[in-house]
Formats: structure tokens, sequence, C-alpha cells
């Protein structure tokens, strides 16, 4: 019965996908190419999911290509905020010392060993590693005043979604007394609050939208270490699709020809389409002819297979399995995903 | 479906304890949002059915194109407003129930005004005339035609409380969905949406038509004996 909701979209789903492209070869069908494929068929392919387990797999993992660190920027004080209007704006306050002892915190051997020990419990093994020569924090951390108590972090929904926070943050703020207010949302955004002084940290994971955000002067070097960007976590992306793996990616040597050949034959792909780092990622693994880019004009002759959801990590997942799609995502939230029987 | 009604119930009478703090957030952010809106709006739609000026429309027309603003745009303004590089960023407002009730207050506002208008302006003469027939004073006929008003007073308010209860849009923007703190029960299927949790969704769903079904009942029932 759980099922009849997600059978109700996929249904709306498969009516988009195919008056948008007839030809579209959303079923994973033997003969991908034939442009024949007969509407009635994909809805039919569809019926499988009833069944309760998830169709789409890992089928690709731990390519170096989708390597995906995470990275903690400290919110520079006398960073060049201006308004809506490009106005530069004085006096914006940031709780700088918050900031830093979170990021102290992080950076310790504590707050490594909790992070790098997450998901061994509930998924049998770590769902973040440990950068090798990562920064190291070895001094004391400042408890919390009145006035730093409240840190505002702005991170990205798959830190948050996986849950990792939730292990973390607590153990820091019972011990400091600290009090973390989380902001989730794609990086794009997570990135955009800090720039309107929302935010005295950032964590997130686009390191081109990070080194821009340095470039402009949001971000600075924080006591005690060397760099703005202090990258300390890192997993990987996974290219995931249909078990049946119509495109016979589980095979191919680089996640660069498996994604060069979904292309070529136009196999379904989900894109968040969010300007999340996930999006940033799977945008750079497109061959470089096709100019794919995160504006809307760069993909408008692909929509065919291209679909560029505009939703969250779990929404888009939740789209590929019904519509049989391979789709980038990172592993955290597939495992939950997979865990929750795809609900 | 049965499955996130199973849900629902279960998390009801576990009394999980983040969902009551986001079921008391999201009473106080709408509860609140909807009588300010009511405060202000009642007392300007009386007065625009009821008055006659030059360029009164202009008034009305505004009210009624306001009724039609996206909540994702109050929120928008309101984030900007109050950011900390905004005009307002010193009141560190953003991120809180408080500024989480004035964009819904801007929101729904102009439901009211727009509603009471309507209902008033074609009574508003018979009134008048009855009042003059009576010889009754200023006083005496504002308090004749209030009382012609308050049936639509309480449909109004729930109107306006729905719509403050069903948006999502404003409250995501300014509040951030900050677990313990501002997370209201849209934000919360969102959140559980986005993560793919659909069943979880669909079970808070429930609990917040729950939620409405209470205060309609009960605003329903006030409206009955107070306007008998």
């Amino acid at each position: 019965m759980q099922k009849s909701l997600s059978l109700n979209l996929s249904a709306a789903l498969m009516l988009c996908v195919l008056t948008g492209c007839s030809s579209s070869p959303a079923a994973p069908s033997a003969e991908p190419d034939k442009p024949e494929t007969p509407a009635a068929e994909p809805a039919a392919e569809t019926a499988p999911a009833e069944t309760g387990t998830v169709n789409t797999v890992i089928l690709k993992e731990a390519d170096d290509k989708m390597i995906n660190t995470y990275t903690l920027l400290a919110v520079n004080p006398e960073s060049p905020f201006t308004d809506a209007d490009g106005n530069p704006v004085d006096g914006v306050e940031v709780n700088t010392a918050g900031a830093e002892a979170l990021i102290d915190w992080f950076l310790s051997e504590e707050g490594k060993e909790l992070a790098a020990a997450f998901g061994q419990e509930e998924f049998g093994d770590s769902l973040f590693y440990l950068l090798d020569g990562a920064p190291v924090f070895e001094g004391e951390i400042t408890p919390a005043t009145e006035e730093t108590a409240q840190i505002r972090l702005s991170t990205t929904t798959s830190v948050n979604d996986s849950g990792l926070l939730g292990a973390l943050l607590p153990v820091f703020e019972s011990k400091y007394g600290y009090k973390v207010e989380v902001q989730s949302a794609g990086t794009g955004k997570a990135i955009a609050a800090a720039k309107y002084g929302n935010a005295d940290l950032i964590f997130v994971h686009a390191k081109a939208q990070e080194e821009t955000f340095v470039q402009d002067g949001f971000a600075y070097v924080l006591p005690g270490f060397d760099t703005e960007r202090l990258s300390f976590l890192y997993n990987y992306f996974v290219l995931c699709g249909p078990t049946e793996d119509p495109a016979g990616v589980k095979d191919m040597d680089s996640v660069l020809v498996a994604f060069k050949t979904i292309a070529e034959n136009k196999y379904p792909f989900i894109s968040r389409g969010d300007g999340s780092g996930t999006h940033t990622k799977e945008l750079s693994l497109w061959p470089e002819d096709l100019g794919i880019t995160a504006e809307a004009d760069s993909y408008a002759d692909y929509t065919d297979w291209y679909i560029s959801a505009n939703a969250g990590m779990g929404a888009c997942l939740v789209m590929a399995e019904e519509m049989h799609a391979y789709i980038l995502t990172d592993k955290a939230t597939f495992l939950t995903f997979q865990a929750n029987n795809g609900n | 479906m049965l499955g996130a009604f199973i849900t629902a119930w279960e998390l009801i009478i576990s009394g999980d304890r983040e969902l009551i703090n986001i079921l008391i957030v999201t009473a106080k952010t709408c509860l609140t949002s909807s009588l300010i809106a009511l405060l202000i709006g009642v007392p300007l739609g009386i007065w625009l059915g009821t008055t006659r000026f030059k360029g009164k429309h202009v008034f009305i027309v505004l009210a009624r194109t306001l009724m039609g603003m996206p909540p994702v745009v109050a929120g928008l303004l309101m984030y900007m407003l109050f950011s900390g590089v905004g005009p307002f960023g010193k009141l560190k407002l953003l991120f809180t129930v408080t500024i989480m009730v004035i964009a819904q207050v801007i929101l729904i506002t102009p439901l009211v005004i727009a509603n009471l208008e309507t209902y008033v302006s074609p009574i508003s003469q018979q009134i008048y005339e009855t009042a003059f027939g009576l010889g009754l004073g200023r006083r005496r006929t504002f308090v004749l035609l209030y009382n012609e008003c308050v049936y639509p007073i309480f449909s109004t308010y729930l109107l306006a409380f729905s719509r403050a209860i069903a948006e999502v849009g404003a409250v995501s923007m300014v509040g951030g969905a900050i677990a313990w703190k501002t997370n209201v029960m849209t934000t919360a299927i969102m959140l559980y949406t986005n993560r793919g949790s659909f069943t979880l969704g669909i079970a808070l769903g429930m609990i917040l038509i729950a939620l409405s079904l209470l205060v309609n009942i009960a605003v329903t029932m006030m409206q009955r004996r107070l306007s008998a």
C-alpha cells in the first residue's frame, strides 16, 4: 500500500516524459536505440517496483573522478558584504568565535573520529572518510560565552540528510555549551546564505564554488591553519541506475566513458539541476562537446533524455527509480534511500 | 497510503519529542500571524467597505492583487530585508519565529481586507439607512455594523489561518527550517520529501490536516455561538 503514492507519481512522471519526448528510451529495452518504443511499454516495465525492493543499484563507485570532498569555511567578518543592489554594507555581524570553535572541534581528534565512524553502525560502512593530510587542530577549544553561543551553520543537504550532523553536533554542543543552528540547502543556496550575512560558517562540497567564495573575500584563514578551505572529509559520488544497466555502465573503465555512453544512446538521466554540489559534479562529467551547464538553454536540445529535476537528492532518487533512469548521487543519501525501501 | 496512516498514528501516540516541538512552533506561528492579520485587516476592510472616497478602488484592487502574492516571494522579500546585509539585519530576526509571523502577516492581511470589504460593501448602504431611520448616532451605527460582520469575520479568520498553516514558501525562506526552532509542519514535510521519505511526509500531512480540523471546529463553534 505504501507504494501507491509513488506509483501515482510514476504515472505522472511518465506522462511528462512521454509527452516531452516520444522517442525516449525510458524503458530499459534490449535495443535502446529503437525509437519506436510504444508509449505503453515503459509503464508496464515499471511494474516490478511494486515488489517493494529498490531496483536502482550502485553501478560505478570509487572512481577518482567522482571524489566528493567536504570543506569547512569560516565566514570572514571583513567580507565585502553587499546588499541586493550591490551597495557595500558595513557592520554585518558574524559569530567568528563560535565558527572557530566549531571548526576547531571538527578538525580535532574527537570530531574526526566521530565523523569517520559515522554510518558503520547503520550501514556497516563509513559514509565519510578522513582526507589524507587534512588540517589538524590540537589546541584548546574555546567554550561558549553568552555572545558566542549561537552558531549559524549553513550546509548542504547531503551532510544534514545523511544524519552526520545529527550524530556529531550534540556531542560538541553539550561539551562546549554552544547551540548550532543548521540550515541545509543545495551548495548554491548554502553559500548564498553566507554572502547575505546569514551564516557564520559553511560546510559544503563544490570546489569551484568554494574557490570563488574565497576569491571574493568571504572566507579567511583561521588562526593555526594555513588555508581558507579546510577540506577534511571525503567520500565518493556513485553513479546509480537500473539493475538491468542497459548502457553497460558497470563494466566500463571510467565514469567519463559511462557518461558519454549514456548521452550518446540517450538513456534517461536525472539531474538535480539545483546548483547543489552533486549537480556541480555531474556537470563536470559530461563530454565537453555536449556543452551541458547549469543554464537551461544548454540542455534544451537534450530534454528527450536529460531530465533536470530541480529537486533534492531523495526526490531525484525516487524519480530515477520510477523512470529506470541513471543518476549521480552521494552514497550516504543512496544508502538511506535503499534502507528505506525507496520510500 | 495505509502505511502513512499507521506512521501518523504511531508518531502521535509515541509522543515523538521532535513532532511535538514542530506542532508547537506551527501553532504558535499560524495562530499569531492569523490573529494579527485579523486585527489589522478587519478595521481596514470595514473602512474600505463603508466609506467613499476618490481612489478607493485603487486600494481594493491592490488588496485583491496582493491576495495572489506567492508565499515564496513574500519570504524572499523578508529574507532580503532582514538578512545580515539587509536594512533590518541588525534586528537579528532572520531564522526566528517572529520573522515567520511577519512574513505570514504580509501574506494574509490582504486576504482579510479584501474579504471583509466584499462582505461589507453591499450591506453598508442598507445599514446606514436603517441607522438613520432609527436616529442612531455614529457609535451605535458602528456597533450595528459590527454585529452584522461577526459571522464573516470568523469565516475570514479561518481563511487566513488556512493560508498561513498551508504555506511553505515564506516560512522555509525566512525560518530556515531549523530543527527545534523554526521547523514547522510544512517545512518538515518538505525536508522529508527531499530525503525521499514520502510516507513520513504524508503522515505529517495527515497530522497537519487534523490540526487544521481542530482549529476549524473550535472557530466554527465560536462563530455559531457569537453570531446567533
